[in-house]
């Protein structure tokens, strides 16, 4: 009983300690300015203020980089679950030429460094004159979306036992209607777990907005929330840990509300591969 | 007759299926296909980065590249970085997922705040870290003092060995869930009985834990170390947020260099050079991965 105990104590000190960085971000949000350079530091505010979430709504552009995100986010995602639910369909369930030199390009690019595009896309979306537009972006964000959403629904839909779809076929369906009515149900949480982690991996990107936007108007929260760090004269951390946790609002809804989705995302793709 | 109608269904099939892979088809030729050939194509060129303009130098990039002692730096620093950050986020990964496999009290919140960090956007992680590292305020110099672990307060980015230390623990601590969900995962599927039998012969848990459980994980840790290599290698966006590469070019992985040879020096044609050379460096590990999926599919 006591090394249980012991053992319950020991993990949770563990785990704390892991997401100890996370509740110090927290806790520095909600600190006046003033308590901040306090020392020694205190653990929990003395003083509760939301003056920086305030300010970071009112004073700053944060609202225009969320909107930026979300709308950038959002469309990515639509569009590359789209494409790769019928792609991944197509790969799993039917036979032709070619299909197994295009599930080993897709495997390839899933591991391919952003690095290696970022300067032909970069070019060809200045010569298209796209430059400095969220649309540029969602192209730019295709390439390393897309071969993610197929690789995870390819696993999903290989899942899904074939028989039902024969079923349906006898049964005098049309090969898009068995689609439709037989695959597509089955396919849904995969679909929804497909559509989570590309709009967390749009959310989170860094390198190709810093590279593809520099207008105040049309940049994402990841560099947007960063210029901010990098243009102040003097770093207001408070201000800025406020606006991290109001960046990782959408996560903790997720992780809140759909976490078995996120599990079962790495169990197809992630890993298994 | 039945035959000649089935190859026709099938030959229809068949153009449905091509039907439905030709937006993935064509997406792919645009931006990444396109992309990947232009990007060695470039790396022939010398391209001034503001105005676009090049010529034709041929392989005198690459021949500058091997000669020049910093792509040899960078790919040193590279494997450090890798090399450090993997093996902590493995071993930190498998114990985490041992003792989340373990009934502790409230096991799915232990589970939901280890995995928050893998999450959270680099960004986030970045700004939130460069303030515990803060040499004034931060409050990991005021708890090592506090501890009397040190009696200054360090410098964790600004200087040599602690930048290198602190990217390398910064990266464990961001990407160690990874290892911890797919380990996590295989454990539950070792049967129990396979316990029971060594527990039954005198196996202790040391001994338990080398004989039955490593065994069965290999296979899943070979994919997830050959995987989190590969994403090791060519991350950027934490160590450029973290030191920028610095300091001087101590930190500097090979993705940071083909970012400033392109957008810092103006080098575009030079810069292509290095991602093709940091690619045909990862294919190594790329091949041996597909290959190993492969396998696995068959």
């Amino acid at each position: 009983m006591i090394r249980r105990v012991l053992f319950n104590l020991m993990a949770w000190a563990i785990v704390l300690a892991v997401a100890f960085p996370l509740f110090w971000m927290v806790v520095t949000s909600l600190k006046p300015q003033s308590e901040l350079f306090r020392r020694p530091p205190t653990i929990l505010p003395e003083v509760t203020t939301f003056e920086h979430y305030w300010r970071l709504l009112s004073e700053t552009n944060f609202l225009t980089y969320f909107q930026n995100s979300v709308v950038l986010s959002v469309v990515t995602t639509v569009v590359v679950v789209s494409i790769a639910t019928l792609g991944a369909y197509s790969i799993v369930r039917f036979k032709y030429w070619g299909r197994e030199s295009l599930a080993f390009l897709v495997l390839f690019t899933y591991l391919l460094p952003s690095v290696v595009l970022i300067i032909p896309l970069y070019l060809m979306l200045v010569g298209l004159g796209l430059s400095n537009t969220i649309f540029s972006l969602v192209i730019a964000y295709t390439t390393f979306a897309l071969p993610y959403a197929l690789w995870l629904l390819r696993s999903f839909m290989a899942g899904i036992p074939e028989d039902l779809e024969s079923a349906a076929l006898v049964d005098g369906a049309s090969r898009m209607g068995a689609f439709r009515d037989v695959i597509l149900p089955q396919l849904l949480p995969g679909i929804i777990s497909t559509a989570l982690f590309t709009f967390i991996l749009s959310w989170n990107e860094y390198l190709y907005a810093l590279v593809l936007v520099n207008s105040d108007n049309t940049r994402p929260l990841t560099t947007g929330v960063m210029n901010m760090l990098i243009s102040s004269f003097n770093v207001e951390w408070s201000l800025l840990m406020a606006a991290s946790v109001m960046m990782s609002v959408p996560l903790i809804i997720v992780f809140a509300f759909l976490q078995s989705y996120l599990t079962r995302g790495f169990g197809a793709g992630g890993v298994k591969g | 007759m039945i035959k000649n109608k089935q190859t026709k269904l099938e030959r229809h099939y068949a153009t449905l299926g091509m039907m439905l892979i030709a937006p993935t088809v064509l997406v792919f030729c645009a931006v990444i296909v396109y992309p990947l050939v232009s990007a060695i194509y470039l790396s022939l060129f010398d391209i001034y980065t503001p105005t676009l303009q090049g010529e034709w130098v041929g392989l005198d990039n690459y021949r500058e590249l091997l000669g020049k002692g910093e792509f040899w730096a960078s790919l040193r620093t590279n494997l450090i970085w890798t090399v450090g950050t993997l093996s902590l986020q493995i071993l930190f990964g498998i114990g985490m997922a041992l003792v989340l496999h373990q009934n502790i009290w409230f096991r799915s919140l232990a589970r939901s705040l280890i995995l928050f960090p893998y999450f959270i956007s680099t960004v986030v992680a970045v700004l939130v870290w460069r303030w515990l590292f803060n040499d004034l305020y931060g409050i990991l110099n005021h708890l090592m003092m506090a501890a009397g672990l040190i009696d200054m307060p360090v410098d964790y980015l600004g200087s040599m060995p602690n930048a290198m230390i602190s990217v390398i623990l910064v990266g464990a601590w961001k990407y160690f869930p990874f290892v911890v969900i797919a380990v996590l995962a295989r454990l539950q599927t070792i049967p129990d009985s396979l316990y029971e039998a060594a527990r039954i012969d005198g196996a202790g848990p040391v001994a338990r834990f080398f004989d039955i459980t490593l065994p069965q994980l290999r296979d899943v840790l070979v994919v997830i170390i050959m995987l989190r290599a590969i994403w090791d290698f060519k991350e950027f966006d934490l160590i450029f947020l973290l030191t920028g590469g610095g300091p001087v070019t101590s930190t500097q992985t090979l993705p940071l260099l083909v970012y400033k040879e392109a957008f810092s020096l103006n080098n575009m044609g030079m810069a292509a050079a290095y991602a093709v050379a940091m690619m045909a460096v990862m294919l190594v590990f790329m091949i041996l991965y597909i290959r190993k999926t492969g396998e696995k599919d068959a």
